[in-house]
């Protein structure tokens, strides 16, 4: 770079005649960019980015988390003297139970008292309205 | 407008809470018992059974007392069970938020609501939470793997606008629960069945995603390299994935506290819905398109 036109970058009120004479400069003047191709740029300065090494794989750190998960639940099943098909048997209802509970919960809303009734068709309207203005807003977050 | 804008998130999160308790708990709204041919329905106060009962029972936000045989289910949500000689129920009890005393042997089949609830031993307990959590692990790696840039970019939109995320979570679980509401009225004419169905896959499929963006933000707050040099200097501990893993691992380990996991699992539950459905999963797409006139 010119001695003339460092000066410039460094004062360009006091060198205010210089792009006159630089078409270099005047040109990065007129677009309002005067220092920004010239001044290097050190990327360690630079905030780290979202998107920075997001597409490592750390297999290790996957497989050790996951087997340790399960082995810990496997000790925890043999301390507790049951299977995991029963005990997930036991826990998780059948869909004839699901369909059941459906249909019966499905009688009793449709025999609820009627202020009951009146309040649910209110809330319905009302929290999809809202429910529907909040959908609307763009979100915020930003991942170049 | 401004201003308005500034009050209406946090409105609407005190709204939504609101409303999600008169939901859960609407107690003022008492009500006779209903019959509708044989079957009965209590609303919002104790009943007692003490004639036969030639169908199904129904107990809302009360408790029951079964002195006498009920030939069909009963169900009762939000209220104590006590079956008493010569009380019997031919079909299925299914009780939720209550308790059941007396049912041994005088009930055809016992089910909770709570899907928990029905192992009573702490120790099966744990090692149910900690076989969901593998399952949890798996299937959030699976996800990140194919979409790490749309988890990453909920992500971001959960740190960033953390109570727009949480308010919209918790108006859209409100939401779900409505229409399955609304939706159970249309069961009589079959297509309440499929409605039904389509509206509880999908809450399922927000809710996993979600989850996954959690994770993938509480993995980014606790362990997420700050600057370059901690970047380089990481072997494992960097990318999406080992975000993912060390998110569901801190919640996973938190969700093993009695009383305080299963809330704090529900408050990310929340956030998670939240944060999937304000940025329609990841894609940056508008849900609804904006109207505008033809210039001409």
């Amino acid at each position: 770079m010119k001695s003339e036109c460092q000066r410039y970058l460094e004062d360009p009120e006091a060198n205010a005649s210089h792009p006159d004479t630089c078409v270099e400069c005047a040109f990065f003047a007129e677009i309002g960019a005067d220092d920004a191709p010239r001044r290097p740029i050190v990327i360690e300065s630079l905030p780290l980015a979202p998107w920075e090494e997001a597409k490592h794989r750390p297999w290790p750190l996957i497989l050790g988390g996951a087997l340790a998960v399960l082995a810990i639940a496997a000790a925890v099943f043999a301390a507790a003297g049951a299977t995991p098909m029963q005990v997930l048997r036991r826990v998780f209802p059948n869909f004839d139970l699901i369909l059941s509970t459906v249909r019966l919960l499905g009688e009793g809303v449709e025999h609820a008292p009627a202020g009951l009734q009146i309040a649910l068709a209110i809330s319905f309207v009302l929290v999809n309205t809202v429910f529907y203005l909040l959908l609307r807003r763009a979100p915020k977050g930003i991942d170049v | 407008m401004f201003r308005i804008a500034r009050v209406l998130v946090p409105l609407t999160t005190i709204g939504a809470v609101a409303v999600m308790i008169m939901l859960l708990s609407p107690h003022g709204a008492s009500g006779d018992v209903r019959s509708a041919s044989s079957d009965e329905y209590v609303f919002g106060r104790d009943a007692a059974i003490d004639q036969p009962v030639h169908g199904n029972v129904q107990v809302y936000f009360g408790n029951v007392i079964v002195q006498s045989v009920i030939e069909g289910d009963l169900l009762v949500y939000g209220g104590d069970v006590t079956l008493r000689e010569p009380g019997r129920v031919t079909g299925r009890l299914i009780h939720g938020g209550g308790t059941v005393t007396g049912a041994d042997g005088r009930v055809g089949r016992v089910y909770s609501m709570s899907s928990l609830e029905g192992a009573t031993a702490t120790l099966t307990t744990t090692a149910v939470v900690l076989s969901l959590l593998f399952v949890w692990l798996v299937t959030a790696v699976i996800v990140t793997m194919w979409n790490g840039r749309e988890i990453r970019y909920s992500s971001i939109e959960i740190r960033s606008s953390a109570l727009h995320c949480f308010a919209l979570g918790l108006v859209a679980l409100t939401s779900f629960l409505l229409t399955a509401v609304v939706f159970s009225y249309l069961i009589g004419i079959v297509i309440g069945i499929p409605l039904l169905a389509a509206l509880g896959v999908f809450a399922i499929l927000t809710k996993v995603y979600g989850m996954i963006a959690v994770f993938h933000a509480v993995g980014t707050l606790v362990a997420g390299p700050r600057t370059r040099e901690q970047l380089a200097a990481r072997k494992w501990l960097r990318g999406d994935i080992a975000m993912v893993v060390v998110g569901v691992l801190i919640l996973g380990a938190i969700r093993m506290i009695p009383v305080i996991g299963p809330i704090v699992w529900g408050g990310a539950s929340v956030f998670g819905v939240g944060v999937a459905l304000a940025t329609k999963f990841g894609r940056r797409e508008p849900w609804f398109l904006a109207w505008r006139p033809a210039e001409v």
